[in-house]
């Protein structure tokens, strides 16, 4: 089976609120996931469950193994980042990678000297001594060093600026990720990490509102600037979302096939953004 | 590979300063409280009496009943020990209240868990880093200290005349003296096992202020067990938790008097009531007493509550 994640019917309650409701969803190995959605909408209680940081209801493996009663077995295949800032200040890089070393059969510690090399980091810097974006490449270097078959980023560039951000994915990608790993990011800043998306997944109040891969969003999602005289036309086909931009109308359509669409003006593809929108507030409308 | 290892190293890499600098520090000060107060009887002598007391002084040592010197120096070793077992235990109770409480605070508990560490092993490691990693450090510390202290004293005879082999390090009874701050660590660890169990399921469990609840819950669970026994029975005499408490704290922050009995009289710490090698036996005596199980079972209980905890509480 080359499922790497599987959940069936996970469900989290804490104390009445209901985190998350029947979450159904399988990732095979290969892929690049995106979770997306709104602050509160579950994606970090499902990455917690995911990561064996927290006990669910349901039925939910990673990697064949149950996240929450054998963490410590999971964390030999799997490794995450939660967040930038979550190095311990009082450690030096040495002290850190030696420590991995020991602990982690899959780490390859020269591979992560290698990392920091084209880095300014110091073998004798302490954590607290690093700027956000150093502790981030630090992170990521220890990361890329261990041989997982799947890789967690939960916001894994909040609060960095733009170059480290644009580094960040450029070295993941490139450095590390290959059809054997899997990697599931959330992040609020999507127009960065959509092009380098195989699958996304909405996730909205605690359920799973959209799980498709990029090609069948762009077969099945239409963007068309429409001009004044096709409006009417155009608004019988029952668009998902309107704006209005230089006298154009941008409309998004959800539809089988791409003819119809076609005569009414020019298609594009949908940004995962605007998708993500339109779908949040079709969501509302229902 | 080899994670225990590594784990314990981390807990010395992150307290480096209190675990190693603080016993190295106070024989330092021992040292210089020494050089300080030779210098000041120096003065004063040179002053008063023109030097010559310090001379007539030097003159009688050579009389000097050894008997004497020996339990001068055991007097010495022993009281100084002691200190060293109070302050390991002030060091121990603040590392084991920050020690699952502190990664919780600043976030780096995400880190830690991304490794393949089981909560089993970070706790124990905790455990084990108060049982024997810093005892160790700081027997080895007090070590070093009395061997500067008995360096300088040597010098400061030298100086004197005197000849310090003679007078000073034959009558120094170091396996005695030294042998028993190792069992008083053991009997520190014996008899503090429920105060530690204790500081590490407050330090998994505090959401806000672990010290807080490490202190004022058993002091609010004696106040109930107090006044149930004085409204309810009519005993306004008894005190049994507080006892209990105290009684272990006691033992816990001077260990010397661990073998000493069960009543509150008996535990303030004479060096010169007894030889070392008297308090050896009166502590390994007191290890012997049931009440070790039932602190050794309440210890047990509260490091699984701790691990529980720390399985699904990962912020503050």
């Amino acid at each position: 089976m080359s499922h790497i994640l599987t959940a069936q019917n996970v469900n989290k309650k804490y104390g009445k609120f209901q985190a998350l409701k029947d979450v159904n969803i399988n990732i095979s190995k290969g892929k690049i996931v995106g979770l997306i959605g709104p602050n509160g909408a579950g994606k970090t209680t499902l990455l917690k469950s995911v990561l064996g940081l927290d006990s669910c209801e349901g039925e939910l493996k990673v990697l064949g193994i149950d996240p929450f009663k054998r963490r410590a077995d999971l964390m030999k295949e799997i490794c995450f980042i939660a967040d930038v800032a979550v190095l311990p200040k009082w450690i030096k890089v040495e002290q850190l990678l030696h420590f991995t070393e020991q602990s982690h059969p899959n780490f390859s510690i020269s591979q992560a000297k290698h990392f920091l090399t084209k880095t300014k980091i110091k073998m004798d810097h302490k954590v607290k001594e690093l700027s956000k974006g150093m502790t981030a490449q630090l992170h990521l270097a220890i990361v890329m060093s261990i041989d997982a078959k799947l890789l967690v980023l939960d916001e894994p560039t909040l609060g960095l600026d733009i170059l480290f951000r644009k580094q960040f994915y450029d070295n993941l990608l490139n450095d590390y990720f290959d059809n054997e790993r899997t990697i599931i990011i959330t992040t609020h800043q999507v127009e960065e990490i959509e092009h380098i998306l195989t699958d996304v997944v909405f996730i909205r109040e605690g359920e799973i509102v959209l799980d498709a891969n990029m090609d069948e969003l762009t077969n099945s999602y239409f963007e068309v600037m429409v001009n004044q005289e096709n409006y009417e036309q155009a608004m019988a086909h029952k668009p998902l979302t309107m704006r209005k931009v230089f006298g154009k109308y941008i409309m998004l359509f959800n539809s089988t096939s791409r003819d119809v669409i076609e005569t009414l003006g020019e298609v594009q593809r949908p940004s995962v953004s605007d998708l993500f929108v339109a779908l949040m507030q079709e969501e509302d409308q229902a | 590979m080899n994670t225990f290892k590594a784990l314990l190293q981390r807990e010395y890499w992150e307290h480096r300063g209190a675990f190693l600098k603080t016993p190295l520090i106070m024989g330092s000060l021992m040292s210089i409280f020494l050089i300080l107060f030779y210098l000041t009887v120096e003065q004063f002598d040179l002053r008063v009496g023109g030097g010559q007391y310090i001379e007539l002084g030097s003159a009688t040592m050579d009389d000097l009943d050894s008997s004497g010197i020996q339990s001068a120096i055991d007097i010495f070793m022993l009281f100084t020990g002691s200190i060293y077992h109070f302050v390991l235990f002030i060091i121990l109770f603040f590392f084991m209240l920050g020690s699952l409480y502190d990664d919780r605070k600043d976030g780096s508990i995400l880190f830690w868990k991304s490794l393949p560490v089981s909560d089993t092993q970070t706790v124990l490691s905790k455990f084990v880093t108060a049982l024997v990693v810093v005892p160790v450090i700081f027997a080895l510390g007090l070590m070093v200290s009395h061997l500067v202290f008995f360096l300088v004293t040597s010098l400061i005879l030298l100086i004197n005349g005197i000849n310090p082999f003679t007078l000073l390090w034959s009558n120094i009874n170091f396996i005695n003296n030294w042998g028993a701050f190792l069992v008083g660590c053991l009997a520190q660890a014996a008899w503090a096992l429920p105060i530690y169990g204790w500081l590490l399921f407050s330090s998994a469990y505090s959401k806000r202020r672990p010290f807080l609840m490490a202190v004022f819950l058993p002091l609010i669970v004696g106040f109930g067990w107090y006044f149930y026994n004085a409204i309810v029975n009519l005993e306004v005499l008894k005190v049994g938790v507080f006892k209990t408490i105290g009684i272990v704290m006691a033992k816990a922050t001077t260990p010397f008097t661990s073998g000493m009995g069960f009543d509150l009289e008996s535990v303030d710490f004479d060096p010169t009531k007894q030889t070392s090698g008297e308090l050896i036996r009166s502590m390994l005596n007191g290890l012997t007493n049931p009440s070790i199980y039932y602190g050794l079972i309440f210890a047990a209980v509260t490091i699984a509550l701790a691990i529980y905890v720390r399985r699904f509480r990962n912020t503050t």
